[in-house]
């Protein structure tokens, strides 16, 4: 028997989960690079990883409080924006894109190896104590405890952490909203269109691009910070390059340089990846998959919910290629 | 030739408003109120010399054509004067101010503003956005006051006023609010020209602007030339278009691989023997007929 509300309380529930969270944040921040300025960045997830192990190290290996942590981790982010930017932005896109991915793979490499044992635990995940985040968590806790109904529900700590992770994506996506409706946001839109017009307007397309990395890298080191906090710690294994894919692929269903595509393509990622996970796990309870396809089911990297995303986003470019919200006219354009 | 014999103008008044009709008909001759002074400006692709300039003036308030056979060097030697490509030797000084090696940007926030022989619309951007893109020193373009809407807004109401009426000018208003990118190539070039002049350049130098552009259209961005020098604003205009050239230039200098090899009031250059073996010798066709193609 197919229950198909169960399937759907488990896709409402990834789509408002901690893990939508970070893929908005992330993809915010990408939507400054990508969306609005144009800068091909391939590496996001290492800003990511920096905002999770800057507050993971801060507190597990240094001692640090939490709050000293977060801003470590935020702080770190911005630092690798300007490491990646200074030698790389003066560089053709492609280029850039090629350091950035380069750069994220590097970081993962260094933090995860047994080197570096001592300070980020290496392979072996670190974690720390997140009390300070949960002891104000306003929700009441319990083993019978949870908020919502049938499977789309929450534990008090996971609805506090999804409460917050929510509000930050609010005030980064307004953050974003207010800087790029402005003459600001027009400027890094005219890079992205032809960097050279820009310049012969007088505009310092060097600095601009500088800022803008550097705000998208923060946004996106937050979504790590809030990463590092869900699981009290971080692990090398979950900074690998197809989250970086991930992202553009929330970005691009959602609609790149659109205040809310970012978010809904986020929401909408996570919705359709555990809708499709959920249905086959149900199929393959029934026994009506075929044997291989049922144990690939079991590996936690969900190969074939992420295919069929893979799939969704293929018949998206083809059918609706300024995602959900982005508008069309302005997609079809072609550069003259 | 002297002043006497200018076409329809009396000497003295003349004399009185275009002292550039004092200067000697020569390559690299100086001017009275030069705005650009370039010298020594060399610039080789491979064994190419593309641009090989011993001294150059280009005079205040008036209208120069920059003019040659294709491939003459002319716009590389846009590039290099404004900063969007590297001299291998040489300076250059902009209103006083010796400007070589400076950045495109700065060079263009210092009132030097060039547009492309490729127009570079922002094809995404609606046309006033365009427009709006060009003002200078707008303060909600800096970071710290871009979330503040109430410290940009009056800036960017008087900004949209003036590129109304710019876009009135050019023709282009009922193209305000489509996408830079939906115009014809004839109106991206229009487009381009209007939004440098947003810029309130001292000197503007434009690279081929009629091309492309309807007679009817190419006569009123004539006027419009000429009136801005008259209100002070020196131009450089690259064209292959001799009517053109005739027609709107107060000086013409004329580059051929890269050097000039003549300057003058138009009626006296046009009809340089040098001039024409120059365009012979390279297209191997008149000058009449080598421009008014579309580049892109
Ligand atoms: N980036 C480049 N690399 C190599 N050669 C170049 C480059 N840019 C220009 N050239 C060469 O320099 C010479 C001058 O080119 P330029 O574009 O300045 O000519 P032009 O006078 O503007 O011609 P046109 O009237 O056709 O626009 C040409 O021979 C051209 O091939
Ligand atoms: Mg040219």
């Amino acid at each position: 028997m197919m229950e198909f509300d169960v399937i759907f309380g488990n896709a409402a529930r990834a789509a408002f989960g901690p893990e939508a969270v970070i893929l908005a944040l992330a993809a915010i921040g990408l939507n400054v690079h990508f969306g609005y300025t144009g800068l091909l960045n391939f590496g996001q997830v290492g800003f990511m990883l920096l905002g999770a192990y800057g507050t993971s190290v801060s507190v597990a290996t240094f001692g640090w409080s939490l709050w000293v942590g977060i801003p470590v981790g935020l702080a770190l982010s911005a630092v690798l924006a300007l490491a990646l930017g200074i030698p790389t932005l003066r560089l053709q896109a492609v280029l850039f894109a090629i350091a950035t991915i380069a750069a994220a793979e590097i970081l993962r490499l260094i933090i995860g190896s047994t080197d570096a044992i001592e300070l980020t635990g290496g392979p072996l995940s670190i974690s720390f104590d997140a009390s300070a985040f949960y002891d104000l968590n306003p929700y009441a806790e319990g083993p019978q405890v949870r908020y919502g109904a049938g499977t789309f529900a929450f534990t008090g700590q996971q609805l506090w952490v999804i409460t917050v992770g929510w509000t930050l994506v609010a005030l980064a996506g307004l953050a974003v909203f207010l800087i790029v409706r402005s003459p600001w946001g027009r400027v890094l839109k005219s890079i992205r269109e032809d960097e050279n017009a820009a310049r012969s307007l007088g505009k310092n397309v060097f600095a601009y691009r500088m800022q803008a990395l550097v705000i998208g890298g923060v946004i996106a080191g937050l979504a790590g910070v809030v990463d590092a906090i869900k699981t009290s710690g971080a692990d090398p294994n979950g900074f690998r390059p197809q989250v970086t894919f991930f992202t553009y692929t929330a970005l691009l269903l959602g609609g790149s340089a659109t205040c809310t595509g970012p978010v809904l393509g986020a929401i909408l990622f996570w919705f359709l990846r555990e809708w499709i996970e959920s249905f086959l796990r149900q199929l393959a309870a029934e026994a009506w998959l075929p044997q291989p396809i049922s144990d690939s089911l079991s590996g936690s990297e969900g190969v074939i919910s992420v295919g069929v995303v893979g799939l969704a986003l293929i018949m998206l470019v083809l059918f609706r290629p300024q995602g959900i919200v982005g508008n069309r006219t302005e997609m079809l354009i072609d550069d003259g | 030739m002297t002043v006497d014999e200018y076409p329809d103008a009396d000497a003295a008044t003349v004399e009185e408003v275009e002292p550039i009709l004092r200067v000697r008909s020569e390559p690299g001759v100086s001017k009275p109120d030069p705005i650009l002074t370039v010298e020594g400006v060399r610039r080789t692709f491979g064994g190419l010399v593309a641009v090989d300039i011993d001294h150059l003036e280009v005079q205040r308030g008036v209208v120069t054509a920059l003019i040659g056979p294709n491939g003459a060097g002319k716009t590389t030697l846009f590039n290099l004067l404004s900063g969007f490509e590297r001299a291998d030797r040489g300076r250059w000084a902009f209103a006083g101010r010796l400007v070589s090696g400076m950045s495109a940007d700065r060079l263009a926030r210092q009132g030097m503003v060039r547009t492309f022989q490729l127009t570079k619309s922002l094809a995404r951007l609606p046309v006033i956005e365009n427009m709006l893109l060009g003002a200078p020193d707008q303060m909600g373009e800096r970071l710290r006051i871009a979330p503040f809407r109430s410290r940009w807004r009056d800036q960017e109401r008087d900004n949209t006023e003036r590129a109304g009426q710019l876009l009135e000018q050019f023709n282009l208003m009922h193209m305000r609010d489509e996408l830079a990118g939906t115009l014809s190539g004839g109106q991206r070039k229009l487009l381009e020209v209007a939004r440098a002049l947003m810029a309130e350049p001292r000197l503007i130098m434009l690279d081929e602007p009629m091309a492309g552009v309807n007679p009817a259209l190419a006569q009123s961005l004539m006027q419009h030339i000429s009136l801005l020098a008259m209100s002070g604003v020196s131009v450089v205009f690259i064209e292959h278009d001799m009517n053109v050239v005739a027609g709107i230039s107060d000086w013409v200098v004329v580059l051929a691989e890269g050097r000039v090899i003549a300057e003058g009031p138009p009626w006296n250059v046009i009809h340089n023997d040098l001039v024409i073996d120059a365009y012979l010798g390279r297209s191997g066709r008149p000058a009449e007929s080598t421009g008014r193609e579309e580049s892109s």
